[in-house]
Order: structure tokens, then C-alpha cells, then sequence
């Protein structure tokens, strides 16, 4: 199933953080130039016996569609753990348009235990900070 | 049964929902939770498909973590806060899907005896199979061609309809009592009393003089309605027959007639 108007263009890009820049050769001979991936050299081992929100079938699973076959464990949950925290972060952000929005819609009818409910209007630009820009669907079908 | 995509897809729902729920939210519209999940499985597939890149550009089969972290950047994904995320308190792990065992394949009822290949099948090619699925079989009953069986079917048909006629006409006539009192299980149809009784005796009208005659000619005629393929064989049998069947009387010759002549002569 595919939404309509959904257009998701990681590789156009995207990296807006001027500090990472590495290779592929740098990454496996001098790891040490970068901070990130020394972190996350040294966090691997710990990959070995955590488990990501996603289970490791699914994720193996559609990596496999991908053309990608891994024997290790650990490189998979990585990617797991890499797509949930991308999926924490849009969620987050659209938390916060959501309380912009609704603390400036009702302003007077202030509760306290107000419910959250995610809309489109909070994911549209929650995505569209991550570079990721929703359309909306001409018509249902 | 869910397909496998199908299945993977309520899977990766459940993750988005649970990660609303880690950020605050208490509920989502249909649409937005649809939108987090084609977004996680392109996510996905995305990282799968530029790791596979890197990695082949290498010159390798096998993906490595530095192909991988090398895709998250090049996706501009935050790698650094990773291990802080990997160590947040409340998180919530799906269970993995259980794999669906498949259906035990129930033992096929043998039907028939198969027969063997004829000699000019070779040996290796598959066997018959069962005779039910290529054997035809009559499923209506042959028709009833005998003679006897036949007559005796419109002779019933017959009767029926003669005691139809009689019920319908003691119904919509007036009934006779064979009995004093009056009863209603062996009416009679009432005879009409027309004024000079002898009228009709002597009114002219078109007679059938032969009623043999005309009995004899009406009987093939109806056959014919009844079964048209026995028209032929009943019309060269009548005569043979009229004789050997059971169903029709023996003609009564008229007894001889008594010669007034011998009676007169005494003896």
C-alpha cells in the first residue's frame, strides 16, 4: 500500500549537519576523526543483547527486499534502532505543533489533562522539517 | 491468513504506535499512523538499499557497520544521539511475529483404481488421474423401450384421467346417492333429464358409424405424441399385437347365430 502524494526523499541531500563528514575509508581506518562513529563503534558491542522496538524479522525482512542480506545481527538492529529514532524525532516535533497549535486554538477551554491526538496537521510540518513533504491526497478512494 | 507484507506492515503500525505513545500522544487519525508506517518501512528499505550500495561499491557481498553508518549519514540521520536513544527508560519492544505454521495437508481421498500407462507412455510421465475426473457416466436413467412396460404406463395414465374427469364433474355437477342417506364418498353423476327423452334418439347428427374403426386409428395417434421413435415399429405390430398383448381384451366374436331354420325342423 502506498499513500498518495507521500514523497519521501532521504537521499536528496538531507544532511544538513556540517560536522559529519567521512567516507568510507576514513570509517574503517581512522575512525577516530569522527566522534560519532567512535560512540558508535564503541555502542556496537552493547547492540549484541538489546532489542530494538522493531523485531528483527520485520526489519530483516524488508531490508532483504532491499537487496540486503546480513549475517550479523547487530548490523540490522542498528538499522532498526536508526529508523525509530528517525521515527522518535518526527513524532516529537509533531508533539510540539500540536500543543502550539491547540494551546493557540483554545486558549480559553484550558484542561489539564488534555489528549494529544495526532493529525495530519501536526505531521505535515513535523515531515516537512525532516525533509519529507506530504501532500494531500486529491481524493479518497 | 495475512500475507507476509501484510503482516509485516500491522507489525511496523505497531511500532509507530507505541513510538506516539513514548513521545506523548494518546491517540492518531488513521492517516497520520498510515503515513509513520510508510515512512519507517521506506526508511527502511532505504538504509537496506544505500548500505547494499556502499557496500557493493567496495567490492564486497556482505554489508558491514561501516557501510551502514556510512548510509544513516549519507540519509542525514542523526548517528550521535543513537546510543542515547538506544538507553532511553521506557521503551517498548514488540514481539517479533510468530511464523504461521502451514496447514497439515489432509490425506487425498482415493477414488477408482488408476490405471496404468498405456505401452506407448513412457514410464516417467505422471499417472492417471483418478477415473472419476475423466471417466463419463450416464447420470439419467435409459428410457423404458418395452412394449408391456409402456402400455401399462398409459393405461394408469389413463385410468388417472378418466377418475380425474369423473371427481371434476361431481364436483361442478349434481350428484346422485347410490344410498338413501346422502353421501359424499360414492357420489353419482346425475343423470339430465331432458324434456321428451326420446328427442335425442331422434335428432340427425354426424355419427360415427366405426367406432372399432376409429378406436383402432386413434391409439397410434396418440402413441405418436407419447414417443415418436415407436411410431414405426407400433404401426407394423398392431396386428401382431393386438393378439399377444396382455392390456387388450380378445376380440368376442358374436356368438353364431341360431339358424331359425333348425329350430323351426324338428328334429
Amino acid at each position: 500500500m502506498s499513500i498518495p502524494g507521500t514523497s519521501a526523499n532521504h537521499a536528496n541531500g538531507q544532511d544538513t549537519k556540517p560536522t559529519i563528514t567521512m567516507s568510507a575509508g576514513q570509517m574503517v581506518s581512522n575512525q577516530s576523526s569522527s566522534i560519532g562513529g567512535q560512540q558508535l563503534i564503541d555502542f556496537l558491542p552493547s547492540l549484541e543483547d538489546y532489542t530494538p522496538t522493531i523485531p528483527d524479522a520485520v526489519t530483516g525482512s524488508f531490508l532483504n527486499s532491499a537487496g540486503f542480506a546480513s549475517t550479523d545481527p547487530r548490523v540490522v538492529r542498528l538499522i532498526s534502532l536508526a529508523a525509530q529514532k528517525f521515527l522518535s524525532d518526527v513524532a516529537n516535533d509533531a508533539l510540539q505543533h500540536c500543543k502550539v497549535r491547540t494551546s493557540n486554538q483554545s486558549s480559553k477551554s484550558k484542561s489539564k489533562d488534555r489528549t494529544y491526538t495526532l493529525t495530519m496537521d501536526d505531521l505535515t510540518p513535523a515531515l516537512a522539517e525532516h525533509g519529507i513533504t506530504v501532500r494531500k491526497p486529491p481524493y479518497f478512494v | 491468513m495475512l500475507g507476509p507484507l501484510k503482516a509485516q506492515r500491522k507489525v511496523l503500525s505497531a511500532v509507530a504506535a507505541s513510538t506516539l505513545i513514548e513521545a506523548g500522544f494518546d491517540s492518531s487519525y488513521d492517516t497520520a499512523l498510515e503515513t509513520l508506517v510508510e515512512i519507517l518501512q521506506s526508511i527502511i528499505v532505504e538504509i537496506g538499499n544505500s548500505s547494499r550500495a556502499y557496500c557493493e561499491l567496495a567490492g564486497r557481498t556482505e554489508p558491514l557497520f561501516a557501510d551502514v553508518l556510512l548510509a544513516l549519514v549519507n540519509l542525514g540521520l542523526h548517528i550521535s544521539d543513537l546510543e542515547r536513544f538506544a538507553k532511553r527508560a521506557n521503551s517498548i519492544v514488540i514481539p517479533a511475529p510468530t511464523t504461521s505454521v502451514p496447514a497439515k495437508q489432509l490425506g487425498i481421498l482415493q477414488a477408482g483404481v488408476k490405471p496404468s500407462h498405456p505401452s506407448h507412455i513412457p514410464a516417467h510421465l505422471p499417472v492417471f488421474p483418478d477415473p472419476h475426473a475423466y471417466i463419463r457416466t450416464p447420470t439419467h436413467k435409459q428410457p423404458v423401450t418395452e412394449y408391456e412396460a409402456i402400455r401399462e404406463k398409459s393405461a394408469i395414465q389413463k385410468r388417472d384421467i378418466e377418475r380425474a374427469l369423473n371427481k371434476f364433474e361431481t364436483k361442478i355437477n349434481d350428484t346422485d346417492s347410490l344410498f338413501l342417506s346422502p353421501d359424499t364418498i360414492f357420489p353419482v353423476i346425475a343423470c339430465k333429464p331432458t324434456f321428451p327423452p326420446y328427442l335425442v334418439a331422434l335428432l340427425p347428427k354426424d355419427q360415427v358409424f366405426e367406432l372399432e374403426d376409429d378406436d383402432s386409428s386413434k391409439s397410434p395417434q396418440r402413441k405418436k405424441g407419447k414417443d415418436c421413435i415407436k411410431e414405426e415399429d407400433d404401426n407394423a405390430k398392431a396386428d401382431v399385437d393386438s393378439i399377444d398383448n396382455p392390456y387388450l381384451r380378445p376380440v368376442k366374436l358374436p356368438p353364431p347365430k341360431i339358424k331359425i331354420k333348425d329350430l323351426m325342423t324338428p328334429s
